[in-house]
């Protein structure tokens, strides 16, 4: 089974037009790859449907704009993939 | 339907906020200066407007779910399919149903439907957010009303 990184790495592939060998888990969605707003929709659309989650995207941009969190702690994708490992996590103790 | 002001929806036939779809009408006007450019002498209601008009029944279907709280805003359109011409006089039949609700955002299929045909369908995208100012609620409000909005949706 795929790990969570290469299954987001190539929903980003896919969605964005990137090449699949640029996308580390180092990468930062945003300033790395050049993802924006509208393409980051697409990825939390594919992402959501992939693992059966609802990443709270609203949440993790209040949180950025209030100070209270950096976006590495988001779109840093090693970081965005332990995420949504908790959610999956959270999602299947609760199931 | 009136072009001129961009309202595309006539009447909310049927808002179901349990199995998330909503049915509206949309009655295309026998005759618009539109009809005179798209095409002079073959009249066709452009594919743009038709995809408008599924933007605008899928805008009321997450209003309801919403209850009013937040205002969707279009996207992306995706896999939108002209697949058979409308014409000025036609009366189209909305079907939409929510596909995804994400945080934040929303996807939705919807299909135009005339004489119980498919004539275009397409996947759309809205991110939502909170009403920004008090002038856009009234008038989505009084928009409401004009098209048969099931207010006892609200109160569910």
């Amino acid at each position: 089974m795929p790990s969570t990184f290469d299954q987001v790495a190539t929903i980003i592939a896919e969605t964005c037009d990137i090449q699949r060998d640029t996308i580390t888990p180092d990468s930062h969605a945003i300033d790395d790859l050049g993802i924006d707003s509208l393409d980051f929709l697409d990825i939390a659309f594919a992402i959501d449907k992939a693992f059966g989650i609802k990443l709270p995207l609203e949440k993790w941009t209040q949180e950025v704009n209030d100070g209270k969190a950096t976006t590495e702690q988001y779109f840093v994708l090693k970081n965005l993939c332990a995420r949504i490992d908790e959610l999956v996590a959270a999602k299947t103790a609760g199931a | 339907m009136q072009l001129e002001y961009f309202q595309l929806v006539d009447r909310i036939l049927d808002l179901n906020t349990e199995a998330k779809t909503i049915t509206v009408e949309a009655q295309v006007p026998k005759a618009n200066t539109i009809f005179e450019g798209h095409f002079p002498g073959y009249p066709l209601m452009p594919g743009v407007l038709l995809i408008e008009s599924m933007a605008q029944s899928s805008g009321w279907l997450l209003l309801g779910l919403m209850k009013f709280e937040r205002m969707p805003f279009l996207a992306a359109v995706k896999e939108a399919k002209m697949r058979g011409f409308v014409s000025p006089g036609e009366l189209l039949n909305i079907e939409v149903k929510l596909v995804h609700e994400g945080s934040g955002y929303a996807v939705t299929d919807a299909r135009v439907k005339v004489g119980g045909k498919l004539r275009c369908n397409a996947t759309m995208m809205f991110s939502h957010i909170p009403f920004p100012n008090p002038d856009l609620r009234g008038h989505m409000d009084a928009m409401a009303k004009r098209i048969g909005f099931p207010q006892q949706v609200l109160l569910q």
